[in-house]
């Protein structure tokens, strides 16, 4: 067949319209950056926040976008690593499009990222719960999970004052996370007049916690607690602890309530309390949330809802503020009050913190029961 | 004492982990020249193949074991065509960096056909140990120190004593003679591949029930098992043994009396110290050049 040269121009007409086309409809779109962990160990739980921030979009967008356009994700693996999440937010942010970015939820990772976003200067809502995240001067973050100084908090007031035990453990990562979580849970302690009987640290994807399991063993605590950042990682304690024959009660972060947990430890976690976050049950939005992601994948129950307020929290804020500009977003952000979220009520305080409580929850043989919700005053 | 016997067997388990994944090593050394960085996956492979009979099409256990086993045997001979024997006549280096290029392929393979969820698994016995004396012995390390000790004889037989092992030492030592002797190098080579992958998938399916099936198994073990392959003597088998098993217990040691955080910086230690020290490893023979 003989191309003519009238045939090759039209078809390059045609080719170069479509990309035109293509490209104005793209930018006919609110575009928010997404890092998500799509590979390395955190990728199963980082499936779940992704589908989560999918189905706030699709909300928004039902209700009617976001300054009247739609909202589109743009989403780049972190691969649950450091120079992963600082690569796919440089990548992103090189979009002059995106107005506002979706961050992880691994403190560490947030902490690694946190200069590019200061230079960056537009809003990220993130979910690690290290404290110390907020309080650098990075003004352009912002929390959509309460900090490890309310986890710690919580579980020391659970610990001390509800099941009355007073000789303390603690297990805990040594990434930034654990690390916070050590700091905040020492001090909280330490205001109610209990020094640990032992404080282990632990590198994070260990094949073997026997060493860790026997040192609590030997302190012989009446109670434990715990800040694991990986969920095999609890998983593996956990049975290597019922194994050694260590029952003692435990209180863990919310990674020992995760459903990739439980379903990897069994009954190794029956009896324990964790503090949560998200617990499906707790309010009329979590159980509506809960309910709407369970028919769109397949039955499957959320661990978290935090991608899904932060979606929410953001496009609310640019449709308050009338704009996309930063600046205003953030005011937008700052001024939020009382918003009912799936995590909690939502009242922004000037760090960029928006929730101030932990629900406690008791694993009874598998199922994730709550039992009450504990607020924090500052 | 009690305290000490039970991080002793517990660093003895997970030494015979590294010591099993260490074999596999020793194989391809041995046989084929090639240092295999894809050994860590064989045994993810071997334990989502595990997944696949027995979990999903719902094959009775021990059957799934031993098709896992022959699945993992094929996939090492369609490994080393793809990896191995383009790059045959070009030197270790491209085959090393083809092998590290294989690896990541098939954690990402897995990733996309599989899904990121970790999967637990069943050990070998129901009873998951034995409590003697104040050591509670998990029954999968058991199981895992008997079959590394059955593989180390049933490998020191085949190499030491069979026609098949001469062969395979003399495909490895010199190629050209090799097939100047009649021996069919190809097929030897073939053969060190499947046997190799079929060793990293048993390692795998014995891994899985502790360390869960998830596509970072590999990475938690396979580095450590370099490492013993290095203390124990480049290419010994014994060597391998003794070396991962040594590694095991100087982590959980020093990660018990010392400082947990710093566990995998006291087995690389051990390994620094061998390569300044006695850099042949436990059993392996003195390099010089020839002149």
């Amino acid at each position: 067949m003989r191309i003519t040269r009238r045939a090759a121009l039209l078809s390059a007409a045609a080719v170069a319209s479509f990309a035109i086309i293509d490209r104005a409809r793209a930018a006919d779109t609110i575009k928010i950056g997404v890092t998500s962990p799509l590979t390395g160990p955190a990728a199963d739980v980082g499936r779940i926040q992704l589908n989560s921030a999918r189905l706030a979009v699709a909300d928004v967008n039902a209700a009617g976008g976001v300054l009247g356009k739609q909202v589109e994700l743009i989403v780049e693996d972190d691969q649950t690593t450091n120079p992963g999440i600082v690569l796919a937010f440089s990548r992103l942010a090189a979009n002059p499009d995106i107005v506002g970015f979706l961050g992880s939820i691994r403190s560490t990772q947030v902490n690694a990222m946190a200069p590019d976003v200061a230079r960056v200067g537009k809003p990220v809502m993130f979910g690690g719960t290290d404290p110390t995240l907020t309080h650098h001067g990075y003004k352009w973050l912002f929390r959509c999970r309460p900090n490890d100084s309310y986890s710690a908090r919580v579980i020391a007031d659970y610990g001390v004052n509800t099941l009355k035990l007073k000789k303390w453990a603690l297990v805990y990562s040594t990434d930034a996370f654990g690390t916070g979580g050590m700091n905040a849970l020492t001090d909280s302690l330490d205001k109610l007049g209990i020094k640990l009987a032992l404080s282990q640290g632990y590198a994070n994807q260990q094949a073997d916690f026997s060493p860790v399991v026997l040192a609590v063993k030997q302190a012989e605590p009446e109670v434990m607690a715990s800040y694991f950042t990986y969920e095999p990682d609890c998983a593996l304690f956990a049975r290597q602890l019922r194994q050694l024959g260590v029952r003692t009660p435990w209180i863990g972060s919310p990674s020992i309530i995760s459903p990739v947990t439980l379903g990897l430890a069994k009954n190794a976690l029956f009896g324990t309390y964790g503090i949560a976050d998200f617990t499906p049950d707790a309010n009329d939005q979590s159980k509506a949330f809960t309910a709407q992601y369970q028919k769109a994948h397949g039955g499957e129950i959320p661990d978290s809802g935090w991608t899904f307020d932060g979606i929410k929290i953001l496009c609310n804020a640019m449709n308050d503020a009338k704009t996309t500009d930063p600046e205003k977003i953030r005011a937008a952000i700052l001024s939020l009050k009382g918003y009912k979220g799936t995590e909690g009520e939502y009242n922004y305080d000037e760090n960029g913190d928006g929730l101030h409580g932990y629900n406690i929850v008791k694993n009874d043989k598998g199922k994730v029961e709550f039992d009450k919700h504990v607020e924090m005053t500052a | 004492m009690g305290i000490l016997l039970q991080l002793l067997f517990n660093g003895l388990g997970i030494g015979a982990i590294y010591a099993l994944v260490a074999l596999g090593f020793v194989l391809l050394i041995r046989a084929a020249s090639v240092v295999n960085f894809g050994q860590g996956e064989f045994a993810m492979l071997g334990a989502y193949f595990l997944v696949l009979l027995f979990k999903i099409l719902g094959l009775p256990y021990f059957l799934s074991i031993a098709i896992a086993i022959v699945m993992m045997a094929a996939f090492g001979v369609l490994f080393a065509g793809a990896t191995y024997w383009p790059l045959r006549n070009r030197g270790g280096i491209p085959v090393i960096i083809s092998t590290i290029g294989a690896s990541i392929f098939l954690e990402n393979m897995v990733l996309v056909l599989y899904g990121p969820a970790a999967e637990q698994i069943d050990g070998l016995f129901d009873e998951p140990g034995i409590q003697v004396g104040p050591v509670f012995m998990d029954s999968q390390y058991l199981s895992i120190l008997v079959v590394a000790t059955l593989l180390v004889i049933l490998q020191y037989l085949i190499f030491e004593k069979t026609l098949l092992g001469k062969k395979l030492q003399a495909t490895s030592q010199d190629k050209e003679m090799a097939s100047l002797l009649g021996i069919p190098v190809a097929a030897m080579i073939l053969i060190t591949f499947a046997y190799s992958s079929a060793i990293g998938g048993i390692a795998g399916i014995l891994v899985a029930p502790i360390l869960f099936v998830s596509v970072q198994m590999a990475g938690v073990i396979a580095l450590k098992a370099f490492a013993a392959n290095i203390i124990g003597g480049y290419g010994s088998i014994p060597g391998a043994i003794l070396g991962g098993l040594s590694l095991g217990v100087v982590e959980t040691l020093g990660a018990a009396y010392i400082s947990v955080p710093y566990k995998d910086a006291f087995a690389f230690l051990m390994l620094l110290m061998f390569l300044m020290v006695r850099p042949q490893g436990l059993f392996g023979e003195r390099i010089s050049e020839k002149a």
